[in-house]
C-alpha cells in the first residue's frame, strides 16, 4: 500500500515537473514580448500528493492603468509635436528660409537698395522679384496649411478605422475571457492579448477601464464616454477632400459624443485623436490667420493714396492686391480668412517696374512722381518705413493686436517655436514617464531568464529525485518478488 | 522574491533607451559644434525665436543700408568735387573781371575767360554709375545744354531774344547799346529772364532738363537725406549769365561806360555766385558727413548686433566640445557595460 503510494506520488511528481517545466520554457520563449505576462505554477498539496492547482498570471492592475495613461499621453504629445515640426518644414522651411519673414526682410532691403538708385531698373526688377517671394512665400505657406489640414484628416480618418478595428478584436478577446472564466478554463492567452489591445487603444485615446464579473471589461474613454460595453461603440469620422482657410474640419464621434480637441503646446489630453484634432482646427486655423493678418498688413502698407496730401483719392491697393480690390471695399479692414493665398503681386508692376517708385498702379491720379524723374525715391522710403510702423492686428491671430509688420511676421514664428519648444518639452517628459512605467510594469510582469533557468534546476532535480524514487520502489519491488519467487 | 524582482527585457530595453537618447543628443551636440549655433534654434529658443528673427532682420537691413549709403557718399563726394572745379573757375573768372576793370586786359582775354567758364558749367553734366549727379531727380537725363553750342535751346532762344531786342523801335543795329540805360533794359528785359526759372515766367529749362527735387537718401533706418545738388541752382544761373554777356557783348565795340557797367554787372554776378556755390558745397559737406555718421553708427550697430544674435543663438564652443567627449565616453560606457551584461548568463554556467 505506501510503495504504491510512493510511487504514484513520484509518478505525479513526474507530471508536475512536466507541466511547470513547460510553463518554464513557454516563459523563455516570451522573455521579450512585452505584452507576454509571466505565468507560474503554483502547486498544492493534497493528498495522496501534490498537484498543480492553477497557473497563475503576473499582474500589477495599478501600474498597468498607470502605463495605459502615460502611453496615451505620450502618443497624443508626440503626435503634436511631429506635427509641429511638419508644419515648420511645410511652411516656414529649415531655418525659416521661406518664412513670410525673411522674405520681407528681402523685400525690405530690395527697397532700401533700389531707393539709393532709383534710376536703375535692375534693382527694380530686384525689388519686385523680392516682393513676389512675399507673395509666394504667403500663397504657398496657405497651400501647405491647407495640404497639412487635409492629411491630418486623412490621419484622422485611418486612425478612426483601426480604432473600430481594435475595439472589434477588443469584443473577440473580451468574450473569450468571459465564457474561459465562466466555464473555467484557462484564459491567461486571452488576458494578454486583452491588455495589449487596450495598450493600442489608448495610444488613440485616453481610457479608464473596470471589470465585472467574470473578468468582463468595460473601456470609457478619459472624458466619460463609453468606448466598449459588451460591444463596441460605433466611432464615426467623415474625412474632406479639400479644406477652405478658416473652416474647422468635421468631428469625431463617439457613441454620438463629439471627441474634443486638446489644447496648449503640453497637451491637455492624451492620445492621438485630440491631438490631430488639436493640429488641424487649432493650430493650422490659427497660422493661416496670421499668415492672412500678414497678408492684410502688406496690401494695406503698399496701398496707394493720393499724392496731394489734403486730396480726396481713396486708398486704394497698388503692389499687393487681392480679388476684393476690385470690390467697393479696396482694402482689407480686418481679418479675412484665406487672404494669404488670395494675395497677388499686381499684374502692372511686371510691364512696369516704375509705378513702384512713382506710384500710379491706379492711374495717373495716384502718381506721387509728377516731375517723372527717374531717381524719385521719397514713395520707396515710404513704404519701406510703412512696413516698420505700428498697425492694428486681430487678436485672434494669438500674437497681439499691435505692432509693426515686420514685428507681426517676427512673432508669428516666436508664437510657433514657443509652442514647439512647450511640445518637445513635454514629449520628453512624457517619454521618459511612458518608458518608466513601462519598465516598473515590465518588472512586475515580465520575464527573467536567470530566475526561469535556476527555477528550471530545481524541477531537474525535483525529476531526478523523482526518477530515482520510482527506481528504488522498482528496486524494492523486486526485491520483494525475487523473495516472493 | 517578489520585492526585488527584475525582467531581462527591462534591463535590455533601459540600456537601448538610454543608448538611443545619448546617440540622439551627440548628434545635435556635434552640429552645434561644427557650427557654433544651436542644432535646432527654434527649439531652444521658444518664443524668444522672435527676437532672434527681428535681430536677424535688422541686422541685414542695416547692412543694406550701409551698402546703398556708400553710393550715396560717392555721388556725394563727385558733387563736391564738381562744385569744387566751378568754384576755382568761378574765382579765376572773377580776378580776370576786376583785372579788367582797371582796363589794361584786353577784351579777348576776358571773353575767352568766360567762354572757359561756361565750358566749366558743362561739368555740371558729370554722372556717376549712369546717373548725371545735378540733374536733380531727373537722373537719366543730360542736364545742361552746351550754349557754345549753336544749335542748342539756350543758343538759339538767346539769339532769338537779341534779334527781338534789335526789331524795337528805336534800336540801331549797328551800335545797340548806345548807353548804359540801353544796356540795362536790354538785360533786365531780355537776358534776364533766360536765367530765370519757368514757374516765375523764365525759360531756364532752354538751359536745364534738371528738376528742382532733390534726390533723398534713406542713410539710417529713420533719418533721410538730401543727396544731390541740382544744376538749377541760383549761382549756377548767375555764373551762366555772367558769363554770357561778358562772352557776347564785351567784344563788341562798346563805349566805356557801357562796358564799365557790362563788367560791373557780371562781378557782382560773380561774387554773389560764388558765395551760393561755396553755400552748396558747404551743405554738401554736411550732407557727407551726415552719411559717414550714419554708416559708422550702423556699423557699430551691426556689430552689437551680431554679438547679440550670437549671444541668443550661439553655443559656447568649448561647453559644445565637453558634450561631445561627454557623450562619447557615455557611449562607451553603455557598450562596455552592455556586453558584460551579456557575459552574465546563469545559461554560461549550465552545461
Amino acid at each position: 500500500m505506501s510503495l504504491s503510494t510512493a510511487l504514484n506520488i513520484a509518478k505525479s511528481s513526474l507530471q508536475n515537473t512536466g507541466v511547470q517545466t513547460s510553463v518554464v520554457s513557454r516563459n523563455v520563449m516570451e522573455q521579450n514580448n512585452s505584452d507576454y505576462a509571466r505565468r507560474t505554477a503554483v502547486l498544492s498539496s493534497s493528498a495522496p500528493g501534490a498537484r498543480v492547482v492553477v497557473i497563475q498570471r503576473a499582474t500589477n492592475d495599478q501600474l498597468f492603468r498607470q502605463n495605459l495613461s502615460a502611453v496615451s499621453s505620450w502618443s497624443g504629445q508626440t503626435t503634436l509635436y511631429t506635427g509641429l515640426d511638419r508644419l515648420e518644414l511645410y511652411v516656414n522651411g529649415v531655418d525659416n528660409a521661406q518664412s513670410p519673414a525673411t522674405a520681407m526682410t528681402q523685400l525690405q532691403k530690395a527697397l532700401q537698395t533700389y531707393s539709393a538708385s532709383p534710376s536703375n531698373r535692375i534693382l527694380a526688377d530686384a525689388a519686385v522679384d523680392a516682393a513676389r517671394q512675399v507673395v509666394r512665400s504667403l500663397n504657398d505657406g496657405t497651400a501647405a496649411l491647407q495640404t497639412f489640414r487635409v492629411e491630418t484628416d486623412q490621419e484622422i480618418g485611418t486612425a478612426v478605422g483601426e480604432l473600430n478595428t481594435l475595439l472589434q478584436q477588443f469584443k473577440d478577446a473580451n468574450n473569450e475571457i468571459v465564457s474561459g472564466t465562466r466555464s473555467n478554463r484557462d484564459v491567461n492567452d486571452a488576458l494578454d492579448r486583452r491588455d495589449a489591445i487596450l495598450k493600442k487603444i489608448s495610444e488613440y485615446i485616453p481610457i479608464s477601464t473596470f471589470t465585472r464579473a467574470d473578468s468582463d471589461m468595460v473601456i470609457m474613454t478619459g472624458d466619460g464616454t463609453t468606448l466598449f460595453e459588451t460591444v463596441p461603440r460605433s466611432i464615426t469620422f467623415e474625412a474632406s477632400p479639400a479644406y477652405a482657410a478658416g473652416v474647422p474640419g468635421n468631428k469625431i464621434y463617439i457613441d454620438g459624443v463629439p471627441v474634443s480637441m486638446s489644447t496648449g503646446g503640453n497637451v491637455s489630453s492624451g492620445g492621438k485623436l485630440a491631438s490631430m484634432l488639436q493640429l488641424r482646427d487649432s493650430v493650422a486655423l490659427t497660422m493661416q490667420s496670421q499668415l492672412d493678418e500678414i497678408a492684410r498688413g502688406l496690401i494695406n502698407a503698399f496701398a496707394e493714396t493720393d499724392p496731394d496730401p489734403t486730396g480726396t483719392l481713396p486708398k486704394l491697393a497698388g503692389l499687393f492686391t487681392w480679388p476684393g480690390a476690385a470690390m467697393p471695399e479696396g482694402l482689407p479692414s480686418s481679418l479675412v480668412s484665406g487672404l494669404a493665398g488670395q494675395i497677388s503681386l499686381n499684374t502692372a508692376v511686371v510691364d512696369h517696374p516704375e509705378y513702384l517708385r512713382d506710384g500710379g498702379f491706379n492711374g495717373e491720379d495716384y502718381r506721387h512722381n509728377s516731375d517723372r524723374g527717374s531717381s524719385y525715391a521719397d514713395l520707396l522710403i515710404a513704404y519701406g518705413k510703412k512696413l516698420d510702423e505700428r498697425m492694428d492686428f486681430d487678436p485672434a491671430a494669438g500674437i497681439g493686436n499691435k505692432a509693426s509688420l515686420s514685428d507681426f511676421s517676427a512673432n508669428s514664428i516666436g508664437w510657433f517655436q514657443g509652442l514647439r519648444q512647450e511640445a518637445s518639452r513635454a514629449a520628453e517628459a512624457k517619454e521618459a514617464l511612458a518608458v518608466r512605467t513601462a519598465e516598473a510594469l515590465s518588472n512586475q510582469t515580465g520575464i527573467n531568464v536567470d530566475m526561469e533557468m535556476s527555477m528550471l534546476l530545481d524541477l531537474e532535480h525535483s525529476y531526478q529525485a523523482s526518477a530515482r524514487l520510482i527506481k528504488a520502489v522498482d528496486d524494492m519491488l523486486s526485491a520483494l518478488l525475487a523473495a516472493v519467487r | 522574491m517578489k520585492a526585488s524582482f527584475v525582467s531581462s527585457s527591462a534591463i535590455s530595453e533601459a540600456m537601448r533607451y538610454s543608448l538611443m537618447k545619448t546617440q540622439v543628443a551627440l548628434a545635435k551636440a556635434q552640429k552645434e559644434q561644427s557650427t557654433g549655433f544651436y542644432a535646432d534654434k527654434g527649439l531652444a529658443l521658444g518664443a524668444r525665436s522672435s527676437q532672434s528673427v527681428s535681430f536677424n532682420r535688422e541686422l541685414e537691413r542695416i547692412k543694406g543700408i550701409v551698402d546703398s549709403n556708400a553710393i550715396a557718399a560717392m555721388r556725394l563726394s563727385a558733387t563736391q568735387l564738381t562744385l569744387g572745379n566751378i568754384s576755382d573757375a568761378a574765382q579765376s573768372f572773377l580776378s580776370v573781371l576786376t583785372t579788367g576793370l582797371s582796363g589794361n586786359v584786353q577784351s579777348s582775354v576776358i571773353t575767352d575767360s568766360a567762354k572757359d567758364m561756361l565750358s566749366t558749367l558743362l561739368s555740371l553734366n558729370t554722372s556717376v554709375a549712369g546717373e548725371y549727379l545735378f540733374a536733380g531727380i531727373n537722373t537719366d537725363v543730360r542736364p545742361i545744354n552746351d550754349f557754345q553750342d549753336p544749335a542748342s535751346d539756350n543758343r538759339a532762344a538767346f539769339d532769338a531774344a537779341y534779334q527781338q531786342y534789335l526789331t524795337e523801335p528805336g534800336v540801331d543795329p549797328a551800335n545797340p547799346f548806345p548807353t548804359v540805360s540801353d544796356m540795362d533794359k536790354f538785360i533786365s528785359q531780355y537776358v534776364e529772364p533766360q536765367f530765370t526759372a519757368a514757374e516765375v515766367g523764365g525759360s531756364w529749362q532752354n538751359w536745364s532738363k534738371a528738376s528742382d527735387q532733390l534726390i533723398v537718401s534713406r542713410i539710417a533706418l529713420n533719418e533721410t537725406v538730401e543727396t544731390s545738388v541740382s544744376a538749377n541752382n541760383e549761382g549756377m544761373r548767375k555764373l551762366a549769365m555772367a558769363a554770357v554777356v561778358i562772352g557776347e557783348f564785351l567784344s563788341m565795340d562798346l563805349n566805356r561806360d557801357v562796358r564799365q557797367s557790362l563788367v560791373d554787372r557780371a562781378i557782382s554776378l560773380v561774387g554773389q555766385a560764388i558765395g551760393d556755390v561755396d553755400k552748396l558745397r558747404s551743405q554738401t559737406g554736411i550732407a557727407e558727413k551726415r552719411v559717414s555718421d550714419a554708416s559708422e553708427r550702423l556699423s557699430l550697430q551691426s556689430t552689437l548686433l551680431e554679438k547679440n544674435i550670437l549671444a541668443t543663438e550661439g553655443v559656447e564652443p568649448y561647453e559644445a566640445a565637453a558634450r561631445v567627449s561627454d557623450y562619447l565616453s557615455h557611449i562607451e560606457t553603455s557598450y562596455a557595460i552592455t556586453a558584460r551584461i551579456q557575459q552574465l548568463s546563469l545559461l554560461k554556467f549550465l552545461s
